[in-house]
């Protein structure tokens, strides 16, 4: 579904990764703070533009030439939850729903569906600016989820968060992959929620490349590097 | 001084707030200060039919000519804004050093610019003159003298109301697969528009108040500051000060309201 390589010179490195993601797979990229996982997912969102290489999202090529980040069929997640503060948490979560499509039954449902398993019927009226931090992740979330994507990116959306929170919020992206059936990227330093997200298969980035990949047993069981082994020992 | 402490033991913070109110006090009025000359000994205050009638005349010229203008200014000056916002920092410094120079000119030296480039002697001027257009003594000339006059506070003020948008909101927008025109509308232009209000009142006030470029391109019609030019020519001091308070009255509101409206939102 999705194929890329991409390179992306940057002031103290340069990012040279390829990777491959089938239709309702999970993928962890992670590495160390400034390994180039940001930067792999912003060169996919589009936040980003390589400066080589290819990114195809099913038939839909992405780059090059960079497509517009309108014309991208994907949600993206950082830590940022980016709510816009004019607007009520309800007119976010529909911000991305055209006039159309909100006119339509099935996505008023839809949204409706998102509004009660995310918990945010009480917060529907309430003005985006006045939420809390994890409030806004959630609207964040449904916000993203609200346009059924076929590929996510998650940019470490959890940074900040009490451990409560966090597993919450991995419980309902994993229930919703599992619902919509779509595609997704988390980079994060932390093994074991990437771990709890991509269960199968994750890629080590070190200093922009990829030094090791495959599933997390393999990993814990026989690290590639010192940098590696150190970051999944127990604190 | 040792720290003061409350009965249960806290210690007290010194409310410093009053100290910066005074301050603000009294810098409003030492701003306010030349206002006092209203209250000078000048004699009566002349507002006699000779006076009214010509002030009524120039007041109406104003707001209606400087509203003109300013519908312009915000029609052209706000896409141009948006665009310098998203230039690189090289083409930009160029759009605000060209937005500088008619700011910088003295507006005398602007007037006469402007009357000879737009005037009978100047290309264009001959050209707009072949369809009726005056560009001297006409309500044209007088809405393209504000327009000069404001458009570059206008679209400084703007480019800084857009830059304070974050980025990261504009992109999200898009992300949500929103256009570049439907971004622009639903996140930049709401989330900017206390900057935006900031910039059209300020422009509004610098044109409505214009009198050195006007009174060489545009002495008739006559507006409120040449009125006041002529009052005090013809009339002396006490034909000025009538008009001068009828002239913060008519002024102030719009610019005023403009801010009240932009503030009441952004706090809703």
């Amino acid at each position: 579904m999705l194929k890329a390589h991409i390179v992306k010179k940057r002031r103290e490195m340069k990012v040279d990764v390829s990777l491959e993601l089938r239709r309702g797979d999970a993928l962890g990229l992670f590495g160390a703070s400034g390994a180039g996982k940001s930067t792999v997912l912003a060169c996919i969102a589009g936040i980003d533009e390589p400066d080589d290489g290819f990114v195809n999202l099913g038939n839909l090529q992405l780059f090059p030439p960079s497509l517009p980040l309108h014309r991208r069929p994907l949600g993206y997640l950082t830590q940022e939850p980016g709510l816009f503060p004019h607007l009520t948490v309800a007119e976010n979560v529909r911000f991305g729903i055209s006039k159309a499509a909100a006119a339509d039954g099935e996505q008023n449902e839809w949204i409706e569906t998102l509004r009660d398993r995310l918990h945010l019927g009480p917060l529907w009226s309430a003005p985006a600016s006045r939420i809390s931090g994890g409030q806004a992740r959630r609207v964040s979330l449904a916000r993203m989820l609200a346009r059924k994507p076929p590929l996510v990116l998650l940019d470490e959306p959890f940074a900040g968060l009490d451990r409560r929170l966090v597993r919450e919020l991995i419980e309902d992206l994993i229930y919703w992959s599992q619902t919509m059936g779509f595609s997704m990227i988390a980079v994060d330093h932390q093994a074991e929620i990437l771990k709890r997200l991509c269960p199968r298969q994750a890629i080590v980035l070190e200093h922009g490349t990829i030094v090791q990949q495959g599933p997390w047993d393999e990993l814990y069981g026989a690290p590639a590097t010192p940098l590696l082994r150190s970051l999944l020992a127990p604190i | 001084m040792p720290p003061r402490y409350t009965d249960d033991g806290t210690r007290m913070k010194m409310d410093h707030r009053w100290i910066a109110r005074a301050g603000a006090t009294l810098f409003a009025f030492a701003l306010l200060y030349p206002f006092t000359a209203l209250f000078a000994r000048i004699g009566a205050w002349q507002w006699g039919g000779d006076i009214r009638g010509p002030a009524v005349s120039s007041i109406r010229v104003s707001l209606l000519l400087t509203s003109c203008a300013m519908l312009i200014i915000v029609a052209v000056g706000t896409p141009v804004a948006a665009y310098i916002a998203h230039c690189r920092i090289r083409e930009r410094l160029l759009w605000q050093a060209v937005l500088l120079i008619p700011i910088l000119l003295p507006p005398l030296a602007l007037g006469i610019l402007l009357s000879l480039a737009f005037g009978p002697y100047g290309a264009v001027g001959t050209f707009l003159e072949r369809f009726g257009i005056e560009m001297t003594n006409s309500a044209t000339a007088f809405v393209s003298t504000q327009v000069y006059v404001g458009m570059g506070y206008y679209v400084l003020g703007a480019v800084a109301a857009f830059d304070a948008v974050p980025q990261t909101l504009q992109k999200q927008a898009a992300l949500l697969g929103l256009t570049p025109w439907r971004v622009f509308v639903r996140v930049t232009l709401p989330l900017s528009r206390l900057g935006l209000a900031v910039a059209l009142s300020i422009a509004w006030v610098r044109a409505f108040g214009e009198f050195g470029a006007v009174v060489i391109t545009a002495y008739y019609p006559s507006g409120m500051p040449v009125q006041l030019w002529v009052n005090l020519q013809s009339f002396g001091l006490p034909a000025v000060m009538p008009l001068l308070v009828v002239f913060l009255a008519v002024a102030l509101p719009l610019p005023w309201l403009v801010h009240v409206l932009a503030q009441r939102r952004r706090h809703a």
